[in-house]
C-alpha cells in the first residue's frame, strides 16, 4: 500500500474544501441592514445578503427574530424600479398583526400570507414565490425539512433575486445546510442570545 | 348735474316673478311601456330578463319594472323605424310571436307610459303638453301605490288621476307621502326619473365530446386546451375578462365532476387561464373515465387597460411571472382561502384593527389611492408582530417593561373592551434568563391578565 503525499494545493483543489479567502474576495453583494449594529458588524458587507438563503434556528417565538428582518423587508420594498416588490410569509406561527407591520413601514398592499396544509406544500409555495421574480423576500416557518429541499430553496432564491429566511427549530443545528448564513437564537440573561454558526465569507461565533 | 355725468345705471331689474308652482312639462325622452299581465309571478325576474333581450333589438335602454313590466326608451328609435306607429307594431309583433299577452303605451315619461299601459289604453303619446289631459281619466289603481293609500283616496272621493291633481299639492304631500307628489311630477314629465338599463349577463359556454374516454389527467389537460383557447378568443373579442370558471367532467355513469377555478384578478389571457387549469387538473383524482367536458365561464367583467408595453418586464414571453399569475398558481394548488393579504382598519381595538383580504390589488396602476405605510409616531407604543387569535390567560412570572397603554373602545357595538396594555417579558427563575417578549393586558373590570401578542 503506497501512502500518497497530499500537497496543500491538492487539498485546496478539492471541491469539498471551502476557502474563506475566495469568498471574501468575491465582489460585494447588496445587503440590507439588520437594524442591530453588533450583528451588522459581523456579517460580510454589513447586513443580510440579498438573493440568498438565511436560516434562523429558534425554538420559541418571541425573541425578536422577525424584528431582525423587518428593516430589511422595508428596504427591499423601497428598492423600486417601477413596481413595489412583494413580501410573502409562508406558514407563520400566528397571524401577522397589520398595525405592527405598518408601524414599521411595510407596505401592506404588497404582503401575502400563505397558509399551506403541509410542509411539502409550504416548500413548494416558497420555491414558486422565490423564483417568480416579483418577490423581494420570503419568510418561511417550518418544523423540519431535508437538505435537498434547502438546496432547491437556495437555487430559487438566487434565480429570483429574493431573500429567503427560513425559521426552524434549534434541533436542526447540527445538520448540514446549504444556507449562506445560519443563526441560532436562544434566551439570554438580558437580551436574546445570538450565535452565528455559519457565515459565508465571515467568522462564526456568538454575537455580542 | 353730477348725476348726468355718471354712466347711466342699468335699468332696475323687474321685480322677480313668483316662481311658477309647477314648471312646464319638458321632456326629450319617449318611453314605451309593456305590461305582461299574465306573467307567472315566481318566474317574473328570469322571464323579464329574457324579454329584455328581445326588447334590446329596438333600443339600447331597456329597463325592468317589477313585477311584470318593461320600459323602453325609444326617442332615438322612432326615426330609425319610420314612425312611432310602425315601431309599436314591430314591438308588438315580438310579443305575439312569443305567445304573450302584452298591453303597451308610449308617453314622454316613464310613469305615464306605465300607467297608460296598466290601464290598458293603447295610446301613443309624443307631446308632453297632452300628458296631463290624457292621464286625468286614468283610474288610480294603475299607479301601483299601496292598497291602503288607494282606499283612503277613494274614501275622499278621489277616483282618478285628474281629481288627485286638482287637490292642493302641499296638502297631498302632507296627508300622504311626498313620494306620491313626486310620482305625479314624474308622470307629468316635470321631474326627471333616470332608469337603470338592463345589462345582459354573458358567459362563455362550450363543450367537447371525446371519441375515446379519457382516464388520464395528463390527457385531459390537452383535451381541455382547445376549449380554453376558444374561451380566451371569446373574451378578447369582447375586451372582457373573467374571474372564475368551471369545468364539468361528465362520466358514463354517476354525476359529473365539477372543477371550479378562481383567478386572482379578472383576466382574458390564454396563458394565465391555461396555467390555472393545469395546476388544478394535475392535482385532480378522476373517479371515472371522462366522456365529455364542458367549460362555463363566470360572468364577464370589462377589462382595465391591458398591458401592451413591449418592453415591460415580468409576464409574457420572458418566462417570469407577474404577481397575479403567482397568486393564481398558489391558489390553484393550495386552495382558495390559503393566500391572502392583511389590511389596516382604523380601529382602536387590536383584534378589530386588521382584517384578511382575499381580493388583492395586484397591479400597480390601481393603487393610487392606497394609504402609504405609516411611520411609527413617537408617542405610540410598539405593536407586536404576532397577534394571538384569542387572548390567552397569563401564567408564569412576568416582568413589565413598558406601559400601561389604556385601550377602551367599542362600547357601542356590544364588544366593548377596557384594557391596560403592557409590554412584558417572561422570566425563567431557574435559568435566570429572559423569555419571550409579550404584549399583555389587564382587563380593568375583572383585573385578570391575558397575553394578546408576541414580539417576534
Amino acid at each position: 500500500m503506497s501512502r500518497e503525499t497530499i500537497s496543500l494545493a491538492d487539498i485546496l483543489a478539492d471541491a469539498r474544501v471551502w476557502k474563506l479567502k475566495d469568498a471574501s474576495a468575491a465582489p460585494p453583494r447588496p445587503v440590507w441592514s439588520t437594524g442591530k449594529s453588533s450583528l451588522d458588524a459581523r456579517l460580510p458587507g454589513g447586513g443580510w445578503p440579498t438573493a440568498s438563503l438565511v436560516e434562523v434556528l429558534i425554538d420559541d417565538t418571541g425573541l425578536g427574530e422577525v424584528q431582525l428582518f423587518l428593516p430589511a423587508l422595508v428596504a427591499s420594498q423601497r428598492r423600486t424600479d417601477g413596481e413595489t416588490p412583494w413580501l410573502v410569509w409562508i406558514a407563520p406561527p400566528h397571524e401577522p398583526f397589520a398595525p405592527a407591520l405598518s408601524q414599521q413601514g411595510i407596505d401592506l398592499g404588497r404582503l401575502l400570507v400563505v397558509r399551506p396544509a403541509s410542509a411539502m406544500e409550504a416548500l413548494w409555495a416558497a420555491e414558486q414565490t422565490l423564483s417568480s421574480g416579483v418577490c423581494a423576500a420570503v419568510l418561511l416557518w417550518l418544523k423540519g425539512t431535508d437538505d435537498r429541499w434547502l438546496r432547491r430553496l437556495k437555487l430559487a432564491a438566487e434565480a429570483g433575486g429574493a431573500l429567503c429566511v427560513l425559521f426552524r427549530p434549534e434541533r436542526h443545528r447540527f445538520e448540514s445546510s446549504p444556507a449562506t448564513l445560519r443563526l441560532v437564537m436562544t434566551q439570554g440573561e438580558h437580551a436574546p442570545h445570538l450565535e452565528l454558526i455559519k457565515v459565508k465569507g465571515g467568522l462564526p461565533g456568538p454575537v455580542a | 348735474m353730477p348725476c348726468e355725468a355718471m354712466p347711466r345705471a342699468a335699468a332696475p331689474a323687474p321685480p322677480p316673478q313668483p316662481a311658477p308652482a309647477l314648471s312646464r312639462p319638458r321632456s326629450n325622452q319617449l318611453w314605451y311601456a309593456v305590461v305582461f299581465a299574465e306573467l307567472n309571478e315566481t318566474q317574473a325576474q328570469i322571464s323579464l330578463q329574457r324579454l329584455c333581450l328581445h326588447a334590446q333589438q329596438f333600443t339600447s335602454l331597456v329597463s325592468i319594472e317589477m313585477p311584470n313590466a318593461l320600459l323602453l326608451e325609444i326617442k332615438g328609435s322612432v326615426k330609425l323605424f319610420g314612425s312611432l306607429g310602425r315601431l309599436h307594431a314591430d314591438i308588438d309583433a315580438v310579443w305575439r310571436r312569443l305567445g304573450l299577452k302584452a298591453q303597451s303605451a308610449a308617453a314622454p315619461s316613464t310613469l305615464a307610459a306605465l300607467w297608460l299601459a296598466r290601464a290598458g289604453k293603447q295610446l301613443l303619446l309624443e307631446d308632453p303638453a297632452l300628458l296631463a289631459g290624457q292621464l286625468a281619466a286614468l283610474p288610480l289603481a294603475c299607479t301601483s301605490w299601496d292598497a291602503e293609500r288607494l282606499r283612503t283616496l277613494s274614501a275622499m272621493g278621489v277616483r282618478n288621476v285628474g281629481e288627485l291633481l286638482r287637490l292642493p299639492r302641499a296638502g297631498v304631500a302632507r296627508r300622504f307621502a311626498p313620494g306620491m307628489v313626486l310620482d305625479l311630477d314624474i308622470a307629468l314629465a316635470r321631474h326627471a326619473a333616470p332608469r337603470r338599463a338592463f345589462v345582459p349577463r354573458e358567459r362563455f359556454r362550450a363543450r367537447r365530446d371525446f371519441e375515446m374516454e379519457i382516464e388520464n389527467v395528463a390527457y385531459l389537460e390537452t383535451a381541455v386546451a382547445p376549449l380554453i383557447e376558444r374561451c380566451a378568443r371569446f373574451l378578447r373579442e369582447r375586451q372582457a375578462g373573467i374571474q372564475s370558471l368551471e369545468l364539468r367532467l361528465r362520466h358514463r355513469v354517476g354525476p359529473a365532476t365539477r372543477v371550479r377555478l378562481g383567478l386572482a384578478s379578472s383576466t382574458g389571457e390564454l396563458r394565465r387561464l391555461m396555467d390555472v387549469v393545469r395546476q388544478k387538473l394535475c392535482r385532480l383524482e378522476l373517479a371515472a373515465a371522462v366522456r365529455e367536458v364542458a367549460l362555463i365561464s363566470g360572468s364577464l367583467q370589462p377589462l382595465v387597460a391591458a398591458p401592451l408595453d413591449a418592453f415591460s418586464h415580468g409576464g409574457g414571453a420572458g418566462g417570469r411571472d407577474t404577481a397575479p399569475q403567482l397568486v393564481e398558481r398558489l391558489r390553484a394548488r393550495l386552495g382558495e382561502g390559503t393566500v391572502y393579504g392583511v389590511r389596516l382598519i382604523a380601529e382602536h381595538r387590536p383584534e378589530a384593527a386588521w382584517r384578511r383580504v382575499h381580493e388583492l390589488r395586484l397591479s400597480a396602476a390601481v393603487r393610487g389611492n392606497e394609504k402609504p405605510a405609516r411611520p411609527a409616531a413617537d408617542h405610540e407604543m410598539p405593536r407586536p408582530v404576532w397577534l394571538l387569535g384569542e387572548p390567552v390567560q397569563l401564567c408564569g412570572p412576568l416582568l413589565l417593561e413598558q406601559g400601561p397603554e389604556r385601550i377602551e373602545s367599542g362600547w357601542w357595538d356590544g364588544k366593548g373592551i377596557a384594557r391596560d396594555y403592557y409590554i412584558a417579558h417572561q422570566v425563567q427563575d431557574s435559568r435566570r434568563t429572559r423569555g419571550a417578549r409579550l404584549w399583555v393586558f389587564q382587563e380593568r373590570q375583572s383585573r385578570c391578565w391575558y397575553v394578546h401578542g408576541v414580539f417576534a
